[in-house]
């Protein structure tokens, strides 16, 4: 038994794709950005090594320091808003049983399985000025004049509405799943000690979906600063990048400003940054289950 | 589960809270996607109206055709489908064989291998976009299947391993001992005696990976320059741009494009709801 599972050969075979896929598709490319980070290049010709200089730009470059901002600021909109929402209408969803639960999971969940692409022109048209839906609902309230949702003071907000609108089911369905785990019996006690149903929610639900939310809300950071294709093709980061992402900015360095050596050196730093955030915040959290 | 418990006793009153804060969150979740179905029947002229949803006068299944034809649709809703189906399989098949390596097999580097596999779920994708398509241009795998099944294989592994090696823990090794009694290799074990166990855990990575890469189009886009093998999100895509003017028919466009993963939602809601909670809890 122990030869058998000791054998180097036949380890090798089950390890090995895994190794060479991950070598091949992450490993490789985020060594040609170190490498490149370092270099001034347009895409086309020779890159020119130019040592730390692009690392130096990056220090006063204010586009990529408004796309950490953004990034704060999504990730602000997801805990404070998209999350409350989702906890309260899991517990709420956690009332119903049968077919109007299955109906409400179901409705609840949709977006989420759409296009990020129909997604973002599905809201694009939502946001139109001459038939939008948004506008409409506005001028039945009495506005007049069409509100500009993408002008540079209102973009960001837009683009906010619709990532929170867009992930709620996820977060949602991921909490009710938690809130289906407490124990019946909790709930059982309380009612037999003449808690009400917020007493029960705040005392019991809320401080037994800690993990959950720890998990969640991590989450809900990282993809904050992962965020790209929404704000792509909402705003392509505009206008003046006024709703950047840095994901958006570094692919829009390379590709459109050709500047790929630059994009490579910003392609580093983004992933150093994410790499920190989720080891920190994984650090954070563990560190609170213990204590 | 049968009867009610105490503490969901269920007042009037509380019942109407229940159900107006549902309906509330329901219609801000589906109304936009009504307004798109309403919108896409009707004709471009209509849609400048004051309310909030428009009745054509006659319904303009015309604009599906134009959008049936003019976005591709079957093609590209082909390449989604083969694609999307050799990511899942292969995906399946290696980290079913890695979980077992690193958990299972006894070895020095084991721990670090995992971790190294891991690693993967940290890095952002879209940072990955630059080296690659570099990467892709030298190889001359740009505009083939390879430039999409490679990355896409690639990002759905580490969660895809940390739910193998999770569900591992729960397949009892008396099984596996019982198997090598009766004289089986490790390669029998691992696809004779241990994936048919592994079937409910097979349905959460295949979900998993699905939902990841179906809607994915980044990648599709920097990577790929022909229609050849172009995924179901790029009928939308391309289409704003060609009939910029025919709001109607992009509407129609859209909610064709998003209809297939409808479609099987609504079909397969109950094993996709659970895979997804059981994915994320576990991830």
């Amino acid at each position: 038994m122990k030869k058998l599972y000791g054998n180097k050969a036949v380890i090798t075979t089950l390890i090995l794709p895994g190794i060479l896929v991950f070598m091949f598709a992450i490993f490789l490319p985020i060594c040609m950005s170190v490498y490149y980070g370092f270099t001034e290049y347009s895409g086309m010709g020779t890159a020119k090594f130019i040592g730390l200089d692009n690392y130096k730009e990056i220090l006063h470059d204010g586009a990529f320091g408004k796309s950490l901002f953004n990034s704060l600021l999504l990730a602000l909109g997801f805990i404070f808003i998209q999350h409350p929402l989702a906890i309260i209408t899991a517990a709420v969803l956690d009332k119903l049983e049968g077919k109007a639960e299955s109906f409400f999971r179901c409705v609840l969940f949709l977006p989420n399985v759409i296009s990020v692409a129909v997604i973002a022109y599905l809201w694009k048209f939502i946001y139109n000025p001459d038939f939008g839906l948004l506008n409409n609902i506005l001028h039945a309230f009495g506005q007049k004049e069409s509100v500009n949702f993408f002008s540079t003071e209102n973009a960001i907000w837009a683009v906010l509405v619709v990532l929170v609108w867009h992930g709620f089911g996820w977060g949602m369905l991921i909490y009710y799943t938690g809130i289906k785990n407490i124990d019946p019996v909790l709930y059982e006690a309380a009612a037999i000690d003449g808690s009400n149903t917020f007493q029960t929610f705040f005392k019991i639900t809320l401080p037994l979906m800690k993990p959950v939310i720890q998990i969640n809300v991590t989450m809900a950071i990282i993809s904050a600063l992962k965020q790209m294709e929404t704000v792509y093709l909402l705003t392509g980061g505009g206008p003046g990048n006024s709703t950047q992402f840095a994901a958006n900015y570094l692919y829009q360095q390379a590709f459109k400003a050709f500047k790929y050596g630059y994009g490579n050196a910003l392609g580093v730093i983004f992933i150093v940054i994410c790499l920190i955030s989720t080891v920190l915040l994984n650090t954070i959290f563990r560190k609170k289950k213990e204590a | 589960m049968g009867s009610k418990i105490a503490g969901k006793k269920h007042s009037p009153a509380g019942k109407i809270i229940v159900w107006v804060v549902l309906s509330i969150m329901a219609v801000i979740q589906i109304f936009p996607l009504v307004w798109l179905v309403d919108f896409s029947l009707a004709s471009s002229n209509e849609m400048f109206t004051s309310g909030l949803l428009v009745m054509p006068k006659k319904i303009q299944w015309g604009n599906y055709a134009k959008a049936f034809v003019d976005g591709h649709f079957l093609l590209y809703l082909k390449n989604s489908i083969i694609i999307n189906g050799l990511a899942v399989l292969l995906v399946l098949i290696i980290s079913i064989m890695a979980a077992f390596a690193v958990h299972r097999m006894r070895w020095k580097l084991s721990g670090f291998v995992k971790t190294l596999l891991l690693l993967g779920m940290m890095i952002p994708i879209h940072a990955t976009l630059l080296p690659n398509y570099k990467l892709y241009n030298t190889l001359n795998i740009t505009d083939t299947c390879w430039a999409l099944l490679i990355p896409y294989v690639a990002f759905s592994l580490p969660q895809a391993l940390y739910l193998m090696t999770g569900f591992l823990d729960s397949v009892p090794i008396e099984l596996e001992e019982a198997a090598v009694m009766d004289g089986c290799g490790i390669y029998r074990i691992v696809f004779q005696v241990v994936i048919p166990l592994l079937k409910p855990s097979i349905a959460t990575v295949s979900i998993m990976t699905f939902l990841n890469n179906w809607n994915e189009f980044m990648m599709a886009r920097t990577y790929l320059s022909s229609p050849k093998w172009k995924t179901l999100p790029f009928s939308v895509l391309e289409f704003t741009g060609q009939y910029s003017s025919n709001y109607a028919v992009q509407f129609a466009v859209m909610a064709l494009t998003a209809a297939p993963a409808v479609i099987v939602y609504i079909i397969l809601n109950k094993h996709i709801t659970k895979g997804v909670a059981m994915g994320a809890v576990k991830g």
